[in-house]
């Protein structure tokens, strides 16, 4: 499977830090104040993928369910933390129904993947399901920000909109339907334009980790349709049932507003 | 000290033992209501004056619910308004804010929206002929029905609002400065359609008013609210 990899050594993998260098030398340039932003991700990207390397050899090499969900589990934690920290809104609480929210739409996609499409053996397989889950979960978090941050800005910028409706006998959901349908599209519209351009502007991650793997690229294709179809459904899932969950949350006893 | 609520009538609208603070992190509370009891009868125009800042718009929000008191009870037609479900209080209820707000559509979608919610259910929407009429009501009878309701002027709006309100047939109208925005023709045909709203259909209104102003042909039950404390003033 591997024979077509060539091995990276460690002094050839130094050889990229020059591409750090040169994002560096432009911030430095045009004074962009993005220098110790450039190294600490440079940092974190050796550190955290070596360490998810260490993991996934242990994972694999013990290949138990029970190392594989909790696994998946801190990774959709990080993933729910990531989001969360990235929506400015503290007027309401959110962040445990979002990480319970993530969690379970990923973990259904996930073993819906792998069970019914890829048909590993068994469907925890960590092989398989650890990084399809990964992929769902890295593409999704951003949508699941993008609508909930809209949902919240939404709310507060059209909130005597919602409070008309209110005053005329709306229930909550009425009266933030038409945010709710914003906040939605906004969260769905990144994966949906990138289904678009695959293939024609882009080789994505796996299909281009596959061929450089050695595998027949008609058969990376497919794997590739699955995960894009797959981040597209999680996406939708993913951001109907937050937002869903989370706007129920704006509003108090007596469904008062609770942004304005 | 001067009475705060107007005795031996049955309310409608009533507060007792009132107590509001606005919170803001790291501030102490804002009192705008300390113990303040209100009795408003029904079919009765009851108007409310008082400082900028003193917490009228606050009072009116209390009746529906979009504010809820520290302590104290808020009642409509004596039963508490926390034990009914906020949309139907609402539609018991109607409070007019003080910007006029429309949806985007034209100005029949707009004197419709309420009728699109589920606390409208076996309410039949009302025809053509009958939106006109609202609008002749309020000297707005020249606006087309097709009519973008955003292109139109504050005043014109405020009137859409307004007829939109008495369309859906509330008990209480709590209106929160209606005519501060307009000009005079666009406020006398709003002040004459709340009076007709309490004279002729026998609802009981509540109006803020941040400016000296008397009703033409009803006789005000006054309130002034200032620096916390809600006074009934009948001499003023």
């Amino acid at each position: 499977m591997d024979a077509g990899v060539i091995d990276i050594p460690t002094w050839r993998l130094a050889l990229a830090l020059v591409f750090s260098l040169v994002a560096g030398g432009c911030s430095i340039a045009l004074k962009l104040g993005l220098g110790r932003d450039i190294l600490i991700g440079t940092v974190r990207t050796f550190v955290q993928l070596f360490l998810m390397g260490w993991v996934l050899g242990i994972v694999f090499a013990i290949d138990s369910p029970w190392l594989v969900l909790p696994v998946f589990l801190l990774m959709a934690a990080a993933a729910a933390q990531t989001a969360r920290a990235r929506v400015k809104e503290s007027a309401v609480a959110f962040a445990w129904p979002m990480y319970l929210g993530m969690t379970a739409v990923y973990l259904l996609v996930t073993t819906t993947v792998t069970g019914a499409i890829v048909h590993a053996q068994p469907w925890w397989k960590p092989q398989y399901f650890l990084p399809i889950g990964g992929m769902i979960l890295g593409n999704s978090m951003n949508s699941v920000a993008v609508a909930l941050d809209r949902l919240f800005s939404d709310m507060r910028a059209r909130a005597a909109a919602v409070e008309m409706k209110l005053c005329l006998g709306a229930d909550p959901a009425e009266a933030s339907a038409d945010i709710v349908r914003d906040a939605v599209r906004a969260g769905m519209i990144p994966s949906i334009n990138s289904m678009m351009a695959v293939g024609l502007v882009s080789l994505p991650g796996m299909m281009t980790g596959q061929i450089l793997g050695g595998s027949d690229p008609t058969q990376a294709i497919r794997y590739q349709i699955v995960v894009m179809l797959m981040i597209v459904g999680a996406t939708a899932l993913g951001s109907t049932l937050l937002t869903l969950i989370i706007r129920r949350r704006c509003f108090g006893p007596g469904d008062r507003p609770l942004l304005r | 000290m001067p009475r705060t609520d107007t005795p031996g009538i049955s309310a409608h609208l009533a507060l007792a033992g009132v107590r509001f603070a606005y919170r803001r992190a790291g501030q102490p509370p804002h009192v705008v209501l300390d113990g303040a009891d209100m009795t408003v009868p029904r079919g009765a125009f009851a108007l409310l004056t008082g400082p900028s800042g003193a917490g009228k718009s606050t009072l009116l929000r209390l009746f529906c619910r979009l504010e809820e008191p520290d302590e104290g009870r808020v009642t409509l037609a004596g039963r508490s308004v926390d034990e009914l479900p906020p949309a139907l209080l609402r539609r018991r209820v109607c409070y007019l804010q003080q910007t006029p707000t429309v949806v985007p559509g034209s100005v029949r979608e707009n004197l419709l929206l309420p009728f699109t919610f589920k606390s409208a259910a076996g309410q039949p929407p009302p025809d053509n002929a009958e939106l006109a009429r609202r609008l002749d009501q309020l000297a707005a009878g020249d606006i087309p029905l097709d009519q973008e309701a955003a292109t139109l002027s504050v005043g014109q709006r405020q009137r859409l609002c307004l007829a939109r309100a008495l369309l859906t047939r509330p008990e209480v109208l709590l209106l929160d400065e209606p005519v501060s925005a307009l000009d005079a023709d666009s406020a006398r045909a709003v002040m004459d359609a709340a009076e007709s709203f309490c004279l002729d259909d026998g609802g009981t209104v509540l109006l803020v008013s941040h400016a000296e102003f008397r009703p033409a042909r009803v006789a005000p039950l006054p309130f002034h609210l200032s620096q916390g404390i809600l006074a009934w003033t009948p001499a003023s």
